[in-house]
């Protein structure tokens, strides 16, 4: 057992105007989470804290925090790994509610807004199959788990946030790179745009912080890439 | 929902990769040759001789000068421009159409000023 | 019957123009993308070299005096510096944006032509050739 100083910020709507930050003292061996260690604290300490977690197991993607100034998911980060003092504040970039509860919405409509689901005619009733090749071409962008920590490490998103962001430009690709769909056609003009791919320029964090080893940097250049193929495409076009 | 405006990014960004790979593999040579041991005296070959650049320059017909100015300074330029245009703007100074036309404009500029000046070697 | 008041009272956080200080990550992207600044100084010296060309072989006499300067010396060598690590840098982008073949080969081939070209300048311009 080790003794760790948890720096939390707060943030109460009804008192607060601005976020302030408050000092807790908890204990931690091996296998303590900063999620348990937060849980610890609201549970025996201020049940006034309020935050987001579901499955303790980095797969719901909803206990994202900022961990000394760098996003994490609170379940998959352990105190043994850093010193005596963390500081802990709720995703950068997004608006806080409370505590460490952010308000997702906007990012939710940048996933939707690139249609993330197969568009095709298919109607058959028969398995739509796909072989192991054009399985792979897409499949290291479809591990997303929404959980916003890209969001949280693009200052690109945080200077502009209309920027679709890299979770929802991977999500685009994954589709557009899916042979059992057909909806290229629709999501592009979203990806074509000043706030779609090209808003990005290589920052290169959110491949970094992503919890599931996506890359989503690659798959917003690979963008640019489909972009400037439909840019030159268009020209061709009356 | 109406789709939104298509960006000329790629344009730009077409120029900036192009520029981005002429800076990562001729100009470090380059800057080495002419920026850092020929001042320093250690080429001194007849290549670096007045007359000896002109004739390099204009062999194949001019071909070679328009090739060198195009790969080592207009393309650069492009990428330079690109690179400041988007740092302006990660900076909050973003007039982005105010800078993007300063940005790009000198760097159309100044690759028309290279390639007249080795048309006019 | 009085309608419910929302007590919702999101923060929203600004980014400062320094937000690229706050971590090292964010300060090497900045130093990638300043790259150009010294990139720029030796455009110029370029541009002048070639003015002074169409000038004629005493011009081209004084460019190589420009040159020699300490300075300017100095300012080349920062641009040798950044061309450096501008080709780091891009080289290890380059493979995500295209994956066309292993990153690794990609990488060194990419190299492999910085230096091919270094080599043949400097053997043209020492004289070997
Ligand atoms: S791409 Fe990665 S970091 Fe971004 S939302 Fe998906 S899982 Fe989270
Ligand atoms: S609690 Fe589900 S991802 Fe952390």
């Amino acid at each position: 057992m080790s003794e760790y100083q948890l720096l939390l910020q707060r943030y109460d709507p009804e008192h607060d105007n601005e976020p302030r930050q408050q000092r807790f003292t908890v204990q931690g061996e091996h296998t303590t989470s900063v999620l348990d260690a937060l849980l610890y604290v609201q549970q025996q300490l201020d049940p006034t804290l309020g935050l987001r977690w579901s499955c303790r197991m980095a797969i719901c993607g909803s206990c994202g925090i900022m961990v000394n100034g760098i996003p994490k998911l609170g379940c998959k980060t352990f105190l043994r790994d850093y010193h005596a003092e963390i500081l802990i504040e709720p995703l950068a970039h997004f608006a806080v509610e409370k505590d460490l509860i952010v308000d997702m919405t906007q990012f939710l409509a940048h996933l939707s807004a690139v249609k993330p689901y197969l568009i095709n005619d298919y109607s058959g009733t028969q398995p739509h199959k796909q072989t192991p090749a054009q399985l792979a071409k897409y499949q290291q962008f479809s591990n997303c788990i929404n959980c916003g920590l890209c969001y949280s490490a693009c200052p690109q998103f945080g200077l502009n946030p209309e920027f679709l962001g890299p979770a929802a430009i991977t999500l685009a690709q994954r589709y557009n790179l899916d042979s059992r769909d057909n909806g290229k056609a629709a999501r592009m003009p979203q990806l074509n745009a000043k706030n779609g791919a090209w808003g990005c320029t290589f920052v290169g964090f959110c491949s970094d912080v992503c919890p599931k080893q996506l890359d989503p940097a690659a798959a917003v250049n690979q963008a640019k890439v489909e972009s400037a193929k439909d840019f030159i495409i268009s020209m061709f076009k009356p | 929902m109406s789709s939104p405006k298509r960006s000329d990014e790629p344009i730009w960004w077409a120029l900036f990769s192009a520029g981005g790979v002429c800076f990562a593999v001729f100009l470090p040579g380059l800057i080495l040759a002419l920026g850092l041991l020929w001042p320093l005296g250690l080429l001194n070959s007849a290549w670096l001789q007045h007359d000896k650049i002109l004739t390099l320059l204009q062999s194949g017909y001019g071909v070679t000068g328009l090739a060198f100015a195009a790969a080592v300074i207009c393309l650069p330029l492009f990428h330079a421009a690109h690179r400041i245009h988007h740092g302006l703007h990660d900076l909050k100074f973003g007039f982005s159409q105010a800078s993007k036309l300063l940005c790009y404009g000198l760097a159309l500029l100044l690759s028309l000023l290279a390639l007249v000046l080795v048309v006019a070697v | 019957m009085s309608t419910p008041v929302s007590a919702r009272k999101p923060y929203q956080p600004k980014l400062g123009r320094s937000w690229w200080l706050k971590h090292n990550y964010y300060r090497l992207y900045m130093l990638r993308e300043a790259t150009v600044l010294p990139l720029l100084f030796f455009l110029g010296c370029l541009l002048y070299g070639l003015y002074c060309l169409t000038q004629g072989a005493a011009h081209w006499q004084s460019f190589q005096l420009f040159m020699q300067q300490g300075w300017v010396i100095a300012l080349n060598l920062l641009a040798f510096a950044a061309s450096l690590f501008h080709a780091k840098t891009f080289f290890a982008l380059f493979p995500r944006v295209m994956p066309l073949a292993p990153a690794w080969l990609m990488i060194s081939g990419q190299w492999l032509a910085t230096l091919l070209v270094a080599a043949g300048l400097l053997l043209l311009f020492g004289g070997w050739l």
